[in-house]
């Protein structure tokens, strides 16, 4: 499996439109600038590059109880059992 | 809200097909009989192909990237919808902001919708074993370009998709004239978008076996069918005193509309359907005389079409018949299917501007089942004060838009 943080920080400056410079673990969510479309890119990416099933529902922002990048990489890994 | 002697002016127009990349060039080969179709193969992402003529939209890619991110995910046909109706706001010189928005209505029609999303998520499903994209639902439906459109432009009057085959860019565009007429709305974005020319859609349209396997040629005796094109067609409309008030360049109104189906046949189209919607287009309108009328014809170029149009013309016209001009300008910018109503309605509005008449190209044997002025392989310089525009669709939908000089 591919470097989850690494993987995923990639995944999100090509998803995130708002996104100024480098993303990093401390990038608040906010500041991302991602709309409907990308948050369900962003989910089949981490699904597709990282092999694992994120359950989410589309209508509910799986990101809206994240504060920064280092929460949903935290999460991701809880996914992927290598939290 | 009253709807009463409410008008409908068209101005603002957008086009892109393989005959232009803009309502200009689209015009300019227009009468310049200019062939766009081609003999291509096309590729499906799974290595398989099909070799038959299209006529493709050429070098689209990179001004599809710059219609920014939301339609850059979008499929092909909702890619074609926004560059054609970016060209047509912009040349209205519409501003829909200050409460217009919520007055405008958003009417795209499309035959099938993402054809080709829908066709890569099959491929990557059944041949490749991958997921199909998360996207594929929201880019295949075919209100997508409609769904797109209202949000590029903040358009919140009614949006939705009108899908009636080939005949869809012309419901469009006079379902759209209707509800300005009846004070729904008091503009609209109205026509239609078509992207199919994918290996499995062709292959379908093959096996029905309705394509000439060399050049469209309506109206000649030596015709072999049709050929798929792609693209869209936008217009913008006013109610006319909308129009007026803000001093917007108009083009034509649309001074009737006529719509109805055959009820009889899902492939053959039948004379009198075809007769009375052009009929129903032509009730309220003071018809010049037959010189000054010009009839954008289907025309799809299939042995059965052109017969059936040909006496339908007659039978509305009677000996006027002879005396007004017919053209089918498919066999330069193929057939757009759902779109086709949206480049063509641009067609004639552009002959009422312009005073010239485009041509049927690649007509060259006379056939006595379609024996009008078909105005063969030259455009013709002749004063136009009515233009229509014939749309017959599959499954036996009519519909026929009537333009006007104002």
């Amino acid at each position: 499996m591919a470097d989850i943080e690494s993987a995923l920080l990639e995944i999100i400056k090509e998803n995130a439109v708002g996104l100024t410079g480098e993303p990093t673990r401390e990038t608040s969510i906010a500041d991302l600038g991602i709309d409907s479309f990308a948050v369900v890119e962003i989910i089949y990416e981490v699904e597709e590059k990282l092999g694992i099933e994120v359950p989410f529902n589309a209508n509910e922002n799986p990101l809206a109880n994240m504060k920064s990048v280092g929460d949903l990489i935290d999460a991701v890994k809880k996914l992927s059992g290598q939290a | 809200m009253n709807g009463k002697g409410r008008r409908v002016v068209v101005t603002g127009l957008g086009a892109v097909c393989a005959t232009g990349a803009n309502v200009d060039e689209f015009w300019a080969n227009g009468i310049a009989a200019t062939c766009g179709t081609q003999t291509r193969t096309i590729r499906a992402n799974d290595g398989t192909q099909i070799t038959t003529p299209v006529a493709q939209v050429d070098g689209f890619a990179e001004r599809a990237a710059s219609l920014g991110r939301d339609i850059g995910r979008a499929d092909a046909f909702s890619k074609f919808a926004a560059a054609a109706a970016d060209e047509a706001v912009a040349d209205s010189g519409i501003d829909f902001d200050n409460g217009l928005g919520g007055r405008t209505a958003t009417i795209i029609g499309t035959g099938i919708g993402g054809q080709s999303s829908l066709e890569d998520g099959y491929i990557n499903m059944l041949s490749l074993d991958k997921r199909p994209h998360p996207l594929t639902i929201l880019r295949l439906i075919p209100n997508a370009a409609a769904s797109h459109l209202s949000i590029r432009f903040g358009l919140r009057g009614p949006a939705f998709a009108i899908s009636s085959a080939c005949a869809s860019g012309a419901h469009s565009i006079g379902v759209a004239a209707d509800l300005i007429r009846a004070g729904t709305s008091d503009a609209a974005i109205a026509g239609a978008s078509e992207a199919i020319i994918t290996k499995g859609a062709l292959q379908a349209w093959k096996a029905m076996h309705i394509l000439s396997d060399e050049l469209c040629r309506p109206f000649s005796k030596n015709r072999k069918g049709l050929i798929i094109g792609e693209g869209a067609g936008i217009l913008v409309l006013e109610e006319y005193e909308h129009a007026r008030a803000r001093g917007a360049k108009i083009y034509a109104e649309i001074v009737g509309f006529g719509m109805n189906s055959d009820g009889k046949d899902m492939i053959n189209p039948a004379v009198e359907g075809a007769a009375d919607a052009m009929r129903m287009a032509l009730g309220g309108v003071q018809v010049p005389s037959a010189e000054n009328i010009y009839i954008n014809a289907h025309g799809t170029g299939t042995l059965m079409n052109d017969p059936t149009e040909t006496k339908a013309i007659r039978s509305v016209f009677g000996a006027d018949a002879d005396d007004l001009v017919v053209s089918s300008t498919k066999a330069m910018h193929g057939h757009l299917l759902g779109a086709a109503g949206g480049v063509e309605s641009i067609m004639a509005i552009k002959a009422i501007q312009s005073d010239i008449v485009p041509p049927t190209i690649n007509y060259d044997v006379p056939d006595p089942e379609c024996d009008l002025d078909i105005v063969p392989n030259e455009a013709r310089n002749r004063r136009v004060d009515l233009a229509i525009s014939n749309s017959f669709a599959f499954g036996g939908l009519n519909a026929v838009v009537a333009f006007g000089r104002v």
